[in-house]
């Protein structure tokens, strides 16, 4: 790839590290990524608002919940609060549709650019949508954060450290998240609508990615065999941490494992889309 | 309104047939749209494993109360195709100049042109679960009371189709997308739960102003027995009709108001 990238754009100092040059081919992918959200930033304004609603709803219902009881499945009121409006927060983070995405460059067969660019279009696909929360970060995660702490009981994180912890997992949590949709995008050139199986993906990961429920709510069984599953990765251990219900020794445990699945995850992407793109048919121009 | 009807069916013939084409790919649709559909109940699932009610409200009558939610938008979901898509099909690229040259009500024609055919699912879905909890919770229906479950269910989804078609009409006036029918669309979800559980502002809204609470809540009160709802529960064919009749005033305004765009 580094030399690829050399053809095309010879610079005076011939000889160039090849990690170097990748790092900047998929950094020209984040830049975009960022430049092309940028053209439609009006509609993050109205994200904010979708944000409030998501955490309103579950705030009275966790409200209505613990009218009574003091902690349920070892979270008590303030802590569920936390937990959901931070949930919430760092989803506007990790999310996007790079599923969506290559479905679309499929059907609109603009896919062929991609494949003569001499680049690996997982990389180039994770590389824009990192671009994208990038400027998410700015434009939707900072102010929602803002209002919701405002708002609602949230709590600070636990420590300094926890909150270093914290955010290091959240950027696994994103290439949990990009890794996971780039496989099941894939599957997209297999199928005509794939929007179907998106839809489904997305309530799967709103439930089992911990978002809409800690997993110690669920029955023990389906604890154990999520156990083995990297869905609660996305979201319920970045939580933990940040409550400090995870830390020290466990928490580089649970950083380790997110840093497997991360990488476990491109890896079947990679799988998937050479399996995937051997059945490609172009439909004219 | 014969005409209608017929133009109705074969306008539903003919989508249906493009979407059968591909016999395999529906059904994989059909069915994984079904899947994400039983997955969202299952913050529900979990949650009533670990609390026996929700503020009185037992956990097979906040089943009954998310899957009668799930029936009007189901049948709304598939024709709302074309509302999401107006402001660039038909107005941006010029679509609704065909539409205003045929002797059909445009907004008949606009709804009726596409269907999203594999939410019916939810609908399904939606029958099987109500069926579930009405034999669960003993709830014994007289034929009075099914003929009020139809026009409850008709009511929401003219709740539903009115409300965005409103929001939709927008698009007349303001050429660029306007980004308020996400978060509308994400209040649906306050409907799902009794409104009991929210404070004042938030019951004001959802009745008066985004009168969700007419679609999902309020209906089910009468079949699950909370007779203190009777009121609201008989007005909700009246909040549906002033809604429809609101929603087509301004799209006969916002069509008054198109001008093409000449491409």
């Amino acid at each position: 790839m580094g030399a690829a990238l050399l053809v095309r754009e010879p610079s005076p100092r011939s000889y160039r590290p090849a990690l170097l040059g990748t790092l900047r081919t998929y950094g020209e992918f984040v830049r975009m990524g960022f430049v092309d959200t940028l053209a439609y930033r009006l509609r993050y304004y109205t994200g904010i608002v979708t944000y409030f609603i998501y955490v309103s709803v579950y705030y009275f219902i966790w409200k209505a919940i613990y009218e009574h009881g003091t902690a349920i499945g070892g979270f008590d009121f303030p802590q569920m609060m936390t937990y959901v409006a931070v949930g919430w927060i760092i989803r506007s983070l990790y999310f996007n549709n790079i599923d969506q995405d290559l479905a679309t460059q499929v059907s609109e067969g603009t896919l062929v650019m991609n494949l003569i660019k001499p680049v690996s279009i997982q990389g180039a696909l994770i590389a824009t949508a990192l671009g994208q929360s990038a400027f998410r970060l700015t434009m939707l995660t900072l102010p929602t954060t803002l209002v919701l702490f405002v708002v609602f009981p949230v709590r600070r994180p636990a420590s300094l450290l926890q909150f270093a912890a914290f955010s290091a997992s959240v950027v696994l949590s994103f290439f949990i998240v990009a890794a996971l949709n780039f496989a099941v995008g894939t599957l997209a050139i297999r199928l005509l609508s794939i929007l179907g199986l998106l839809r489904a993906k997305y309530f799967l990961l709103e439930l089992l990615s911990g978002l809409l429920i800690p997993i110690s709510f669920f029955p023990r069984i389906f604890q154990q065999a999520l156990n083995f599953l990297p869905f609660q990765y996305i979201s319920y251990i970045p939580l933990l941490i940040y409550l400090g219900k995870l830390s020290g020794a466990a928490a580089w445990k649970a950083l380790g494992t997110q840093a497997f699945w991360a990488l476990a995850l491109v890896a079947l992407g990679d799988a998937m889309w050479r399996w995937s793109s051997r059945k490609i048919t172009v439909q004219g121009g | 309104m014969r005409r209608h009807l017929r133009l109705f069916a074969l306008y539903f013939a003919q989508y249906a047939k493009v979407r059968l084409a591909y016999k395999a790919d529906f059904f994989i649709a059909f069915f994984s749209s079904m899947t994400a559909t039983v997955i969202g109940f299952g913050f529900v699932l979990v949650l009533f494993t670990k609390i026996p009610t929700l503020q009185g409200w037992s956990f097979y009558e906040i089943l009954f109360l998310y899957a009668f939610s799930l029936v009007p938008l189901g049948f709304f979901n598939v024709v709302s195709w074309n509302l999401y898509e107006f402001g660039d099909i038909y107005i941006i690229q010029g679509h609704f100049d065909r539409v205003m040259l045929r002797p059909v009500h445009t907004l008949f024609q606009v709804l009726f042109e596409k269907f999203r055919l594999e939410s019916l699912q939810e609908v399904v879905t939606g029958l099987v679960v109500i069926t579930v909890c009405r034999h669960r919770l003993g709830i014994v229906m007289s034929a009075l009371d099914d003929a009020w479950f139809v026009l409850m269910i008709l009511s929401a989804v003219l709740i539903y189709v009115s409300v965005f078609l409103i929001l939709t009409c927008a698009s007349f006036w303001f050429e660029d997308r306007v980004g308020i029918v996400p978060p509308v669309f994400n209040m649906l979800t306050f409907g799902r739960y009794p409104l009991t559980i929210y404070n004042t502002f938030i019951q004001f809204m959802l009745s008066w102003v985004i009168p969700f609470g007419f679609a999902s809540f309020y209906p089910t009160t009468h079949f699950l027995g909370r007779s203190a709802y009777a009121t609201y529960f008989h007005l909700t064919p009246l909040v549906a009709a002033a809604f429809s009749l609101l929603a087509v005033v301004v799209w006969n305004r916002g069509v008054a108001n198109y001008s093409s765009t000449g491409t």
